[in-house]
């Protein structure tokens, strides 16, 4: 039960700069994931709140106490690598009880311990085994267990899913959900996995480039990305992102228009449209974009349509299994004028209409 | 009974077997041949060995290993090797295994000049530095002592021990150390608890060869060790070599006593060898 804060943080390895400024504020019991592409500072940030690197600068708090300068092993948290780091000399037991060994004296109650977490998360038949004869899933799970025996104030995860097959990171998924709900710990979750995200997530944190780009709950950040490269990077297929001209309260995407109130006359947008958003429509007049069809997907459920319309990368369009639409088709497309999204053409940031700028 | 000739089939596969047999065969006759010589002569008098050295010793005089061991001062022999080179193999291990944990794991100033200067000392043969390292003995009031001997015996096979360890802690994974971090142990006890266990193979080979190399040792010990009771088993054999006469047949019987251990340490150890010359990195 704690509260994490970071405020400022950042980290620098020489006068290369892996972390600028970062603040967040998870709260007691949230479920806190840090998404973002390969090598945008998650990992470090999560392993500065566990103190195996120095913060060059910032404050990181839990539970309000500044823990800059405590060792890892007095912040109470416990942490489960991607590489799941057990260690092999120990069987699952042993592994299970390290942590707790150090803390409690008393042997029956670490074994006690030990047994009720091993039970509850189906390691039980597994305990005098030795890591080398588990299988990837199983290792997984005493790496999870481990943490949870330890009951900590904070768990930390880094991609601790991303060496499990498929199907198993479905379950796995599910079950740390379960688990974050039974435990009602606080636990700062990394991954660059967008799904695991939007799934497991009370909030995300999206980072790019050692900055934060956004924080929210899931569904406020695939609605509303504060930036280009939020909505580039949450959803599959990404957002469409047009280049197009505001004149007179009209959005012009070259192929197509879209009336919209208050943005700036005579700047430069980027439209933000969701594939999913989009419909084809048979009036060219009410048409936010046209063009021709250039390669269809139909994935079963649904048919990803890629449109031409002009505007460099293809318009992509989610439709349904029985999307009327082929190949060399000239389409025109409208969307649900409350779902279109702006950003500045410069800075790539959110424009809200009606911000006067 | 007819005389019918079977085709057996031979495979190139085979023949190469057949090949490779012959000349494991063929080696081992030739490094086995010498050991059998000397344990031969260890059971013959030097009158029967004068006589004809290559022959069979019938009738085996075992009495003659009683005579070394109890006249010969020998047991005392056995007993300051056994002493000498555990103590020696025991502060190697933990000072080796602490030195490789760092280098390893840690990075401090000074590092690689630190690296350097512990390893520039192999490249001295010990016949260059005896001399010196005789004279700082005698300064220091180590000569002719066993401690002395011991101390000489550490700084001599520290750098490769170092060298061993330390490649082989480079290799485990940091988050097993991270980890330990976090489930609440300081850096002593994770060397205890994490570096040491998970290098096992590593340390059982340097364990293995210091203690057969420093079983051997003679060099060092003839030069620092004057005293009879203070000789190692190396040593014994000056006991029998007289000015006019030397005594093969006892030669050859204290050979087989100082022989004999690193025998049995190889037959009983040397699969744990091979597999940490071998070993990979922990998964
Ligand atoms: N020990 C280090 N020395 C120098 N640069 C590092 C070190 N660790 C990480 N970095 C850099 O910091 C940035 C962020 O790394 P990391 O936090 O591991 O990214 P992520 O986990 O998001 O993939 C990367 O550009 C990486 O190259
Ligand atoms: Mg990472």
């Amino acid at each position: 039960m704690a509260t994490v804060t970071l405020e400022d943080i950042c980290k620098n390895y020489g006068n290369v700069s892996a972390v600028r400024d970062v603040n967040i504020s998870v709260a007691d019991g949230e479920f806190m994931v840090l998404l973002g592409p390969s090598g945008c500072g998650k990992s470090t940030t999560l392993r500065m709140i566990a103190g195996l690197e120095t913060i060059s600068s910032g404050t990181l708090r839990i539970d309000g106490e500044r823990m800059n300068a405590v060792p890892a092993k007095n912040r109470d948290i416990a942490m489960v690598f991607q590489s799941y780091a057990l260690y092999p000399h120990m069987t699952v037991r042993d592994n299970m009880g390290f942590g707790l060994r150090r803390r409690q004296k008393d042997k029956a109650v670490v074994a006690r311990r030990v047994n009720e977490v091993a039970a509850s998360i189906g390691l039980t038949e597994y305990l005098d085994r030795k890591p080398h004869a588990l299988s990837g899933g199983q290792r997984q799970r005493v790496a999870l267990g481990r943490a949870i025996v330890r009951d900590p104030k904070v768990f930390l995860f880094d991609e601790p899913l991303s060496n499990l097959d498929a199907a198993l990171r479905v379950s796995t998924r599910a079950e740390l959900t379960r688990l974050h709900r039974e435990l009602s710990a606080t636990m700062i979750y990394v991954t660059h996995d967008q799904v695991e995200a939007m799934t497991m997530g009370d909030r995300v944190c999206i980072m790019s480039h050692g900055e934060v780009a956004q924080i929210g709950k899931p569904m406020d950040v695939y609605l509303n990305p504060a930036s280009t490269f939020v909505a580039s990077f949450l959803g599959n297929p990404q957002m469409n992102l047009i280049p197009a001209t505001v004149s007179e309260g009209v959005v012009d995407s070259g192929s197509g228009k879209l009336a919209r109130s208050g943005l700036m006359s005579g700047s430069k947008v980027i439209l933000g449209l969701r594939p999913e958003d989009l419909a084809i429509t048979g009036d060219a007049n009410d048409a936010v974009l046209s063009g021709r069809v250039i390669s269809l997907e139909a994935l079963g459920a649904e048919t990803l349509v890629h449109i031409d319309a002009g505007s460099g990368k293809p318009v992509i369009l989610r439709g349904g299994r029985e999307t009327p639409a082929r190949l060399d088709d000239v389409l025109h497309l409208t969307c649900k004028p409350h779902m279109a999204r702006f950003f500045d053409a410069e800075t790539g940031l959110a424009i809200t209409p009606g911000d006067t700028q | 009974m007819s005389a019918r000739t079977i085709a057996v089939p031979v495979s190139g596969a085979g023949l190469r077997m057949a090949a490779l047999l012959l000349l494991i065969v063929v080696y081992t006759l030739y490094s086995t041949g010498p050991f059998v010589w000397v344990a031969a002569m260890s059971l013959r008098t030097t009158t029967e060995i004068a006589a004809n050295p290559y022959g069979m010793p019938w009738p085996a005089h075992f009495e003659k290993f009683a005579s070394a061991w109890f006249d010969s001062n020998y047991d005392t022999y056995f007993l300051n090797s056994v002493t000498i080179v555990l103590s020696a193999v025991a502060l190697l291990t933990i000072i080796g295994g602490m030195a490789a944990h760092c280098f390893a794991r840690y990075r401090f100033r000074f590092k690689s000049a630190l690296y350097f200067l512990i390893f520039s000392t192999i490249i001295f043969p010990p016949q260059v530095t005896v001399i010196g390292l005789f004279q700082i003995m005698v300064d220091y009031g180590l000569y002719n002592t066993r401690v002395g001997l011991v101390l000489v015996y550490v700084s001599i096979q520290l750098p490769i021990t170092i060298y061993i360890l330390e490649a082989f802690f480079a290799r485990i994974p940091k988050d097993l150390f991270e980890a330990a971090r976090i489930d609440g142990y300081s850096e002593w006890s994770i060397f205890w608890r994490i570096s040491l266990p998970v290098a096992m193979p590593a340390i059982a080979t340097t364990v293995i060869l210091n203690t057969i190399l420093l079983w051997n040792e003679f060099l060092y010990a003839v030069v620092l060790i004057t005293e009879d009771d203070k000789r190692t088993l190396p040593l014994g054999v000056l006991r029998f070599l007289g000015d006019q006469l030397e005594d093969v047949g006892m030669i050859a019987t204290g050979l087989m006593i100082a022989i004999v251990p690193v025998v049995l340490i190889y037959v009983f150890f040397s699969e744990r060898l091979i597999q940490g010359m071998t070993a990979g990195a922990v998964k």
